[in-house]
């Protein structure tokens, strides 16, 4: 696993999103293929942009409260922070690498 | 540079890990590749009762996975998780770039790419999506433990999945178009027998509605024209699927559904190209005859590279 990433538990979310500084955050589940298909890619674009943005992953299995107060209902779920508030469309289910890509950039750009 | 395989099978569903096993084991040496993990369609299937060789249930990862394993034991590489950033089908050796960063050449391409879920086109459908709203029963079904949910369809998929989602769903309530279910009769009869399930025939969604989450669902009876608003924690849809067929745009001749037409063989007008599984003109879309397609595709592939090494 790449050192870029770091999975948090529901009860470090308030900490672990940065007041200052972009971040991502990606709800995870197990039996979940499209969770598994976005692992590699978010890890490489964490490499990416290391430094730049936060990557945090969270698993929903033990993170049933985090879910429902973020109205979170399907894996893989990315939220997008800047400054500590969520920013722009949550992207779900089947992720293109170009589309996270984007994304992101949009992320540190504006 | 560019890396040179003599196969390129794109799409790891059972189509393309067929002919990836086929090819492998005659010694074309192959490589397959996913935007996601293997299985296509079928790693989403909570459970596949009538394929061959399985007389219990096997779970569809499991078969996924084990589609899979037989291609790499047999020397095909599958590569996981790539995009596709620019391609060229048409010339006598085909080249792909993926992820912007790797060039991979062949002389034969197989496109196994399936379909993916259709989208009711509803108003309120894109954004509830991951707010209540899936396509995925396997992924999504433990968000609603407890929950009263409904189901889109009633084909295969949509009472198959409904009944997975009763060992989390307090309740869950099938939407209909019609006045009966159009899967198997097995199916069928579970699904009616179950307590959980309660069906709505001859009703079709209109609306998806509620804040940050979604919170009501909008439906009309197609018999009255009455039109009413449901109460819902979430919605999974199983209304048929669409080709991918954003590779082959321009290239081969298309149904006007968007399939691609073939011939017996699996080859396309362009020399190389062949094409396996649901994104194929044909009447069934089974595991059964995706394997079979990528089977064909495979020998095909086989005889027309040992036609160009003649």
């Amino acid at each position: 696993m790449s050192g870029n990433v770091r999975e948090i538990q529901q009860s470090e979310y308030e900490q672990a999103i940065p007041a200052k500084g972009a971040a991502v955050l990606d709800f995870f589940s197990t039996e979940c293929p499209p969770c598994e298909a976005l692992a590699p890619k978010f890890e490489a674009l964490a490499e990416q942009f290391a430094g730049q943005i936060q990557f945090l992953k969270i698993f929903r299995q033990g993170s049933r409260e985090l879910a429902q107060r973020l109205g979170v209902s399907g894996s893989p779920t990315l939220i997008f922070y800047r400054d500590g508030a969520e920013v722009g469309p949550r992207l779900t289910g089947e992720i293109k690498r170009s589309e996270l890509k984007q994304r992101l950039s949009e992320l540190v750009g504006g | 540079m560019a890396e040179r395989y003599d196969l390129i099978v794109i799409g790891a569903g059972p189509a393309g890990l067929a002919a990836a096993i086929y090819s492998a084991r005659a010694r074309v040496r192959t490589l397959v590749l996913d935007e996601g993990v293997p299985g296509g369609q079928v790693k989403t299937t909570h459970k596949v009762s009538n394929y061959p060789g399985f007389p219990e249930d096997v779970k569809g990862a499991e078969l996924a996975r084990r589609f899979a394993e037989q291609a790499e034991r047999f020397g095909a590489t599958i590569a996981r998780s790539v995009e596709i950033t620019r391609h060229d089908l048409r010339s006598d050796v085909k080249e792909l770039e993926l992820d912007e960063e790797r060039v991979v050449q062949a002389p034969a391409v197989i496109v196994a790419t399936g379909a993916k879920p259709r989208e009711l086109g509803l108003e309120g459908e894109r954004g509830f999506r991951g707010r209540g709203i899936s396509y995925c029963a396997t992924c999504d079904g433990a968000y609603f433990e407890g929950k009263s949910i409904h189901v889109i369809g009633g084909g295969n998929s949509a009472v198959e999945e409904s009944l997975f989602l009763t060992q989390f769903a307090a309740q869950v309530t099938i939407v209909h178009q019609f006045d009966q279910f159009q899967c198997e009769a097995g199916t069928a009869d579970e699904a009616l027998a179950n307590p959980k399930i309660k069906v709505l025939w001859s009703h079709e969604p209109r609306a998806f509605l509620g804040g940050d989450a979604l919170e009501r669902l909008a439906v009309e009876d197609l018999k009255t024209r009455t039109r009413q608003e449901l109460a819902s924690d979430g919605v999974f849809i199983f209304v048929g699927m669409v080709p991918q067929t954003e590779l082959l745009r321009g290239l081969v001749p298309l149904s006007p559904q968007g399939y691609v037409e073939t011939d017996e063989s699996m080859a396309t007008p362009v020399p190389g190209l062949y094409v396996a599984g649901d994104i194929r003109v044909k009447r069934f879309r089974q595991i059964t005859t995706a394997v079979a397609d990528g089977t064909i595709a495979s020998l095909a592939v086989q005889a027309y590279l040992r036609g160009r090494k003649a």
